[in-house]
């Protein structure tokens, strides 16, 4: 049985000409987490936007669940830009009552169960009716968790979700991810910290549209050859080993 | 209609209900405006010819504008990518938006239309319904236009600059204060090119001659062929993000 969820083969993606994804393949196993960890202009944005759709690739080919990104994909897939991406007049509930509508929960009855049930997980049930216009950016980050959460999709792509969050909120969302995946569901998630690159199963270290290193956090600190090496340094080792292998070239 | 372009018409009237502000300059602006014409016109012949195309005019302007902005905030605070990334089509969007606003133009064109005839007590022989039937029709042209428009501006700054280059040249152009055949023939010709001209010799003809929708099939069949076109432009041409 194939249980990858995205598959990603020899995609490049180019910006008014320069090359931001350079002939990139991955596959991600279903019911994983799996963080794509780099610097700003590694092609973390621009690979989960051609993910889910958003951007199409100049050459390869990427599937989600077997398919071209489409909008009959994107009814199983959430996706939580970096961005807040909200409506700053509505209310929490009617923020994520709207995604709800848009992902099909039609049932009025069960919609705003669920609606309820994701405002009380974001932990904003006090401020269900505020408008977001008046959260704090750790609110507004987990309102824009809510909306991309409230279909329960089985594939979630979140775009530096934990961007402004303070230390609780942060393990708060991460013990949210890993329920998720103990669910089943497959998180596509990036990252320029550590901390985040940690919680996850599995890794792609990115820089300059290319992957450097793919693994689990431990394979990738093993690989240095240093037991006692964190991840930040695994992250240097491969880059340093990359750019050793472009000289060489 | 498919479900999404009404569950984005809801969250547009949704998005005006809550603010406030916005509602009362919706409704304030228009009587201001009329005001203005009424007060500054005093021949009463003259009234009778401008007024009836201020409503035209002003549905245009403020169909314009306030769709021009709304899909431009869309774009700039990122909801427009959340939304292409979901299972909406551009259509369902651009058809929202245009639900949404036309329910707001039509309770402007309502202000205006009952504060002309009662305050202004402008000459009127039609029938109100087919004007709003009408001014639907313009309407609808006025929010594609601004949906299409908003492309081609980053920021509201940029937006405010299609005023005077697609709503005050119409002003001009279209008969709204003066009959075009006072003007030179090129500029007549290059009037019969742009849609307000048609809305205004439509308006004039349901409430000043008292002629029915069936009498200006002309000027509704041209309005509605701007429409379409702007329309399809419109789904074409909107984009994910500011950045794409």
């Amino acid at each position: 049985m194939n249980n990858t969820a995205i598959s990603v083969s020899n995609v490049a993606f180019y910006y008014g000409g320069l090359k931001v994804i350079d002939d990139m393949s991955l596959a991600i196993e279903a019911g994983t987490s799996y963080g794509l960890l780099g610097p700003n202009g590694a092609g973390k944005t621009t690979l989960i936007r051609l993910m889910v759709g958003l951007l199409k690739p100049a050459s390869g080919s990427i599937k989600c669940l077997g398919k071209t990104p489409s909008p009959a994909v994107a009814r199983q897939t959430g996706y939580m830009p970096q961005l807040p991406a909200l409506y700053s007049e509505l209310s929490v509930a009617q923020n994520i009552d709207f995604f709800a509508r848009v992902y099909g929960l039609n049932n009025r009855e069960e919609r705003s169960a669920r609606v309820d049930e994701v405002v009380k997980l974001i932990d904003l049930w006090p401020k269900r009716e505020t408008q977001v216009m008046k959260l704090s950016g750790g609110m507004k980050q987990r309102v824009s968790l809510g909306c991309a959460i409230v279909h329960r999709p089985s594939l979630l792509f979140l775009d530096e979700p934990t961007v402004g969050l303070d230390p609780e909120l942060r393990v708060h969302f991460w013990e949210y991810f890993e329920d998720l995946t103990r669910g089943g569901a497959t998180l596509v998630i990036s990252s320029h910290t550590f901390d985040d690159a940690a919680h996850c199963q599995k890794l792609a270290f990115l820089r300059l549209g290319k992957v450097v290193a793919e693994g689990t956090p431990s394979e990738l600190r093993a690989a240095t050859g240093d037991t006692g090496s964190s991840l930040e340094d695994a992250f240097l080792y491969f880059i340093r080993r990359d750019e050793v292998h472009k000289n060489v070239g | 209609m498919s479900g999404n372009a009404l569950n984005v018409a809801r969250r547009v009237m949704l998005q005006v209900v809550r603010d406030r502000r916005t509602i009362i300059l919706l409704v304030v602006v228009p009587l201001v405006i009329a005001s203005i014409v009424g007060v500054s016109i005093p021949d009463k012949s003259m009234l009778d010819y401008i007024a009836p195309a201020m409503l035209a005019t002003l549905i245009l302007f403020f169909g314009f504008i306030i769709t021009g902005i709304s899909v431009l905030r869309e774009r700039s605070q990122g909801t427009m990518e959340r939304l292409m990334a979901s299972p909406i089509s551009r259509m369902d969007v651009v058809a929202g938006y245009l639900l949404g606003f036309l329910l707001f133009a039509l309770l402007q064109t309502l202000i205006i239309f009952f504060y002309m005839v009662y305050v202004l007590d402008i000459s009127f022989q039609g029938e109100l319904w087919q004007i709003l039937i009408f001014q639907v029709l313009i309407g609808i042209g006025a929010v594609c236009l601004g949906t299409f428009f908003s492309v081609f501006a980053r920021n509201e700054f940029q937006i405010m600059q299609f005023i005077p280059l697609i709503v005050l040249p119409q002003i001009f152009l279209c008969g709204v204060l003066w009959p075009i055949s006072q003007m030179p023939e090129y500029l007549q010709w290059i009037a019969k090119f742009l849609p307000l001209y048609y809305g205004v010799e439509g308006i004039r003809a349901l409430m000043l001659q008292g002629q029915g929708l069936l009498d200006i099939g002309r000027d509704i069949g041209i309005l509605a062929a701007y429409a379409a076109g702007l329309l399809v432009l419109a789904a074409l041409t909107l984009r994910r993000g500011a950045s794409s």
